[in-house]
Parts: C-alpha cells; sequence; structure tokens
C-alpha cells in the first residue's frame, strides 16, 4: 500500500517562456507551410497550385518577418541582442537557438529574391508605366524577353528548391529546441521537430484557407472566389491533419504508455487537462476540419472556411498547450505551475495582439508593392486556355 | 547630372561612415568563441584551478529551518518571492507512523549541466573548479537555459533581467570562505569542499557514506550529494497537481479571491 505523503510548504519556480513564444511557432510554422504549398506550383510543377502560388510565397515572407519580434520581445534584456553574434560560438553544435537565429536571417531573404524573380516582369511593366517602387523592384533589369524569362523562372526554381529544406529548417528548427530539452517531458521527444511541421503544415493550410478566398473576393479584379481552390485546399488540409495525428499518435502512445518514469508526470498533466486537449485540440479542431476536406462538405465553401479557422486556431492552442503546458508540469518542486499572461509590457496579450497588428500592416504592404492580382489573373488564364 | 552625382556622393560617404561605425562597435566588442570574462581569464570566471566543490547534503541533520534560505537570499541579494536555495517540507505516513522528510534543494553545479552548452551568448558557463555560473553582464535573457534545467534551479532574477541560480557562492569561496548556506546551516547537514582534497569533509563523507544523487536518470551528473534521500519524496514531485505552496498564496489565491470578492460585491 502506498503511504501517505503530504507536502508541507515548497516553492514553485516561474518559467522563462510566455505567450510570445506558442504565437511565435505558430508564425514561423505557417510560414513554412505557405512557403511548401507555394513550392508545389514552382518546384513542383502542380499546375493547380499556380494560382495561388504567388499570394502564398508572399505570405510566407510576410509570417516569417513578424515571426521573430517575437522572440525580441520575449527577451528580458532585447538590447543585448548583439551578444548573440559575438559571444558563445563555442555553444553552436549544441545550442539549436544558435542555428534558429541564422535560419531566421537566410528565410526572408531567400523568399524576398524569389518573390522579385516571380514578380520582376510585372514590376518591369508597372515601372514602364512610372511606378517608382516597382523600378527599384526590377533591380535595374527591364528586359522581358523570352530568354529573360526563362532565367527568372530558373532563377525561381533554384531559390524554391533550396527553400524547401530551409523552410523545414527554420520550423523545424523550433521543434529540435524543444526536443532537446530533456529536462521537460512534454518536450523530449525526437519527433517534436516532425509533430511541429506537421501541425505547421496544417495551421499554414488553414490560414490561407482563410486568406486566399478574402483576398479573391475583395481585393482581386476577379471579385470571386475559386471555389474548386478552396475545395481543393480543403482536402489537402485534411491529408494535413492526417500526417498530424499519425505524429501526435507515435508520440503520444510512446511517451505515455512504454516511457520511463517520467511517464507518470505526463500522464498527470494530460488527466489535468483532458477535457480541453482532447475536445477542444483533437475533436473540435482537427477530427471535424478532417471530415469536412474528406467528404462533399468541402465543397460548401463557408463550411471549408470554419475548418480553416478552427484548424489555425487550434494549432495555436496546440503551441500553447505544448509549450506552456510544458512548463507548468513540476520538476523537483510540486504541484503545477500557473501561468496566465499579462495584459501588458513584454510578453503580453497586448503584445501578441501588437504582432499580429504588424502581420496585417504587413499583409497590406506586400499586397500594395506585389503586383500579385495580376499574377493570379495570368495564372488563371492560363490554366482556362490550356482547357 | 550634377544632382545625380551630388546624391551618389551623399551615399557614398553615408554606406561608408555606417560601414565604418559598424566595424568600430564590433571592434570594441570582440568576437569570442567564449566571453569576454573567459577570454581575458579573469580569476572570477577561470575559478580555482585544480580544486573541484562538490557539496553534502547530510538529510539525517535537516531540520527545515530555512536559515540556508533566508541567508542565501541575503548574501546574494536575491529579490523577494525568488529563491537560489529552499527546503521543501514534506510528511510521510500518518499518525502513528509520521515523519517529517526535507529536501534542501540548490543548483546541483552538474558535471555534465544542460543548461550551459544551450546558453547561446556563451553567459552560463562552469568554471575549472566545478562551479557554474552566468555572467549577468552577458546574459540576454533568453531562457533556454532555465527551460533546460532538470532541476528548475534557475530563474529569471527580477533585478537584473538575467538567468540566476547559485554559484555556491564563489564570492566567498574564493576568498577561503564557506558559501552562505553552509556557513549558516545550525544542524550541520550542508557540507562543502574541495573532492580534490582527501582531507576534505566532502571527500570523507562520500567515501564512508552511501549517497545518491536527484534524476540521475537525467545524465547531468549532478555534484550535490543526498545521504539519506528518500525516493518517496521525488516521486511526490511528478504526482502532486496543485499545491498551496507560498508564492500560490500570496499571488494566485490572492488574486482569485478579489476576483471572486469585487463578482461578490458587483452582484450585491
Amino acid at each position: 500500500m502506498d503511504s501517505v505523503n503530504t507536502i508541507i510548504s515548497t516553492i514553485t519556480i516561474a518559467k522563462p517562456w510566455g505567450i510570445d513564444i506558442p504565437n511565435y511557432f505558430w508564425f514561423t510554422g505557417s510560414s513554412a507551410a505557405a512557403f511548401i504549398i507555394s513550392s508545389f506550383a514552382h518546384v513542383f510543377g502542380w499546375e493547380k497550385y499556380k494560382p495561388i502560388a504567388g499570394v502564398s510565397l508572399l505570405m510566407a515572407f510576410v509570417l516569417l518577418v513578424a515571426a521573430p519580434l517575437n522572440l525580441i520581445d520575449d527577451l528580458r534584456q532585447p538590447g543585448r541582442v548583439l551578444n548573440f553574434f559575438m559571444y558563445g560560438w563555442e555553444n553552436f553544435p549544441t545550442s539549436p537557438m544558435k542555428w534558429g537565429v541564422l535560419l531566421l536571417m537566410a528565410y526572408p531573404i531567400l523568399i524576398f529574391f524569389e518573390a522579385q524573380a516571380l514578380y520582376r516582369p510585372y514590376f518591369v511593366k508597372q515601372a514602364k508605366k512610372g511606378g517608382l517602387l516597382s523600378k527599384l523592384f526590377t533591380f535595374g533589369n527591364m528586359d522581358v524577353s523570352k530568354e529573360a524569362l526563362e532565367k527568372d523562372h530558373k532563377k525561381g526554381y533554384i531559390l524554391g528548391a533550396i527553400g524547401i529544406p530551409l523552410a523545414l529548417a527554420v520550423h523545424g528548427y523550433t521543434g529540435y529546441i524543444m526536443g532537446a530539452v530533456h529536462a521537460n517531458v512534454m518536450y523530449h521527444t525526437p519527433l517534436m521537430p516532425i509533430i511541429f511541421l506537421a501541425s505547421a503544415m496544417v495551421s499554414g493550410t488553414g490560414l490561407l484557407i482563410i486568406l486566399i478566398p478574402l483576398f479573391q473576393r475583395f481585393l482581386s479584379s476577379r471579385k470571386k472566389v475559386d471555389r474548386d481552390m478552396v475545395a481543393t485546399l480543403a482536402r489537402l488540409l485534411s491529408w494535413f491533419i492526417v500526417s498530424d495525428l499519425v505524429m501526435r499518435f507515435l508520440w503520444l502512445t510512446f511517451s505515455l504508455t512504454f516511457g520511463n518514469g517520467e511517464k507518470y508526470a505526463l500522464y498527470s498533466y494530460f488527466t489535468l487537462h483532458f477535457a480541453d486537449t482532447f475536445w477542444i485540440d483533437y475533436v473540435l479542431c482537427l477530427f471535424i476540419p478532417l471530415v469536412i476536406g474528406f467528404t462533399k462538405l468541402r465543397n460548401i465553401p463557408v463550411v471549408v472556411y470554419f475548418g480553416g479557422i478552427v484548424t489555425a486556431v487550434g494549432v495555436w492552442i496546440f503551441r500553447w498547450n505544448t509549450v506552456i503546458g510544458g512548463e507548468t508540469i513540476p520538476r523537483t518542486t510540486p504541484g503545477y505551475l500557473n501561468y496566465t499572461p499579462p495584459a501588458f509590457g513584454q510578453d503580453s496579450i497586448v503584445s501578441v495582439l501588437s504582432n499580429w497588428g504588424i502581420l496585417f500592416a504587413l499583409v497590406c504592404a506586400v499586397l500594395l508593392i506585389f503586383p500579385w492580382d495580376e499574377e493570379m489573373e495570368d495564372c488563371y488564364e492560363g490554366v482556362e486556355n490550356a482547357k | 547630372m550634377e544632382e545625380k552625382n551630388s546624391r551618389r556622393d551623399f551615399l557614398k560617404k553615408g554606406l561608408s561612415t555606417t560601414a565604418f561605425a559598424m566595424l568600430a562597435t564590433s571592434q570594441a566588442n570582440a568576437f569570442s568563441m567564449k566571453n569576454p570574462g573567459r577570454d581575458a581569464k579573469n580569476p572570477k570566471y577561470i575559478g580555482q584551478v585544480g580544486k573541484h566543490f562538490v557539496m553534502v547534503l547530510d538529510l539525517r541533520k535537516c531540520i527545515g529551518c530555512q536559515a540556508c534560505t533566508s541567508v542565501c537570499k541575503v548574501e546574494n541579494e536575491v529579490p523577494d518571492d525568488q529563491f537560489r536555495t529552499f527546503v521543501t517540507e514534506t510528511e510521510i505516513g500518518e499518525f502513528p507512523d509520521v515523519r517529517k522528510a526535507f529536501l534542501p534543494q540548490l543548483c546541483n553545479h552538474c558535471e555534465n549541466p544542460a543548461c550551459v552548452p544551450v546558453c547561446p551568448t556563451g553567459a552560463t558557463f562552469k568554471r575549472e573548479d566545478g562551479i557554474v555560473v552566468v555572467d549577468n553582464t552577458v546574459c540576454w535573457g533568453c531562457g533556454y537555459c532555465i527551460n533546460a534545467c532538470p532541476y528548475d534551479k534557475r530563474y529569471f532574477n527580477k533585478r537584473t533581467k538575467t538567468a540566476d541560480k547559485c554559484n555556491f557562492c564563489a564570492q566567498r569561496v574564493d576568498k577561503g570562505l564557506l558559501p552562505g548556506c553552509v556557513e549558516t546551516c545550525i544542524g550541520g547537514a550542508r557540507v562543502f569542499g574541495d573532492i580534490n582534497d582527501k582531507n576534505s569533509d566532502v571527500y570523507k563523507l562520500l567515501s564512508n557514506f552511501s549517497t545518491t544523487v536527484l534524476k540521475e536518470a537525467e545524465g547531468t551528473k549532478p555534484q550535490v550529494f543526498y545521504i539519506n534521500l528518500d525516493s518517496k519524496v521525488e516521486e511526490l514531485f511528478s504526482t502532486t497537481q496543485s499545491l498551496d505552496d507560498i508564492v500560490k498564496a500570496e499571488e494566485g489565491f490572492q488574486r482569485e479571491w478579489m476576483k471572486t470578492r469585487e463578482e461578490a460585491q458587483s452582484n450585491g
């Protein structure tokens, strides 16, 4: 029989990562997913995805420009950013954070150049009408001959091909950061980078399902939503959900059932949070969108938009449950940590909302600067002509 | 043409000035594999070469008086509600077969620390005498080391806004004194010394008694050893879900009570 053990007094240690971190993971993940979807057309040559490839690429860019701001906000000494670049390089092989910052700098630059190659002919067209910014973005190359366009295409293909592993790495490393923390029973699994990538594909596709119809309906010259595309994305989303569920199944079944002594801590966490994890994260945010994409429901745009929203939100909740949930689990002091994000200040609800505000501003900026509408229209015309 | 040239000149000059300024600043904070203090071979950073400091906690002698907890806060100017060391107090069994069990906790100054290799700025490192320290002039406060510690013995210091932890009172040890908690331990439960010195108390205790460490499976090889550690106490940590501990009672519950009171008032 177990003896009765009681805690009389102890200290619950506060943990470092707050609301900014799940938000950051959500941004980089969705960016990686948007990039992969744009690469379906640019690298793999799937014509079906061509019309949305450009916009997806731009979304990948803005998400990744906004994402690192979360990290800077999470730093307690943001003024010491230079120290990261100056010191501590002996830890490079063992500190995934070190790799991450380098990836975070390389990736948006690559996307920018890929987008520049894709949109250059359109920039040339606008520059001839006198657009100053457009002239700048042609990088002085006004040649629109067939050879020049072929060269752009090739450049886009090469950058896209380099970008795929880079996109996977820029989000995969975040999972690696977590997986490397053997002190945390929730984080510590070699599957973590893969789980993060799988759920990222879900949130990114969910986000595009919401954004692309909005752009098409209200901002494009067509003024109408491509319903076939919505259905295609819904089906794609379902496949991504399948891969996400498989990864999570492997993770949880191994760690909860066959794990070492630490499984008790994990078990106690999931008992404590069974209702919100199971009903919200799994049933509402994964199973229902899965059903929508695999059935005829995907032909009803409103239902698909609902699926897109809940998956995007669901993956955010999953990031929260993993990052914050993992931190609340006790290690050498008993009792779960209570964490409620502060309303104002660093690492607060307002700082995350501000980050979304920056994302919104960046979306508006790229939609204004890049001739995405014209390019999308040309793609649709190309598809219709082919028919 | 004239105007274009002057603009180009302006750009050229501007760019070269910026580049020069950037170069000058980077020269001032020279690039380092480690960190400036270690590169300069500052004795505070290098420690006492040839020694290896460890602590032995004889739990048979601990009475949970928290003298170590208080002296540590004073010696190291630890902010309110934050602790480098503390003693967890538990009760094992039921009347009449009951006893108190205490677990003094502090940084384990691991042989293979989980916190050090993940630090992206090189702010935290192990001195040559085994003491793991944080350079709070370099730390940028990302918190990776805090999450990496399996013992939860790191925290963000509210005052310095950097990662902070027990440093075995290196400032005292380097002057030949004992760490504050050892000096003040009235039961003599905390013993500190150089394990390489065969005449030291820690060497004798480790040779003559069976000792154990916390969370051995983490592979961190802690250098804080316990005599008479009860595995039931450690088991409690992973299974207790909620707790009326000091911090929660002071911050969490109070807030909840206030909310309830406000709700009650607004409902008349």
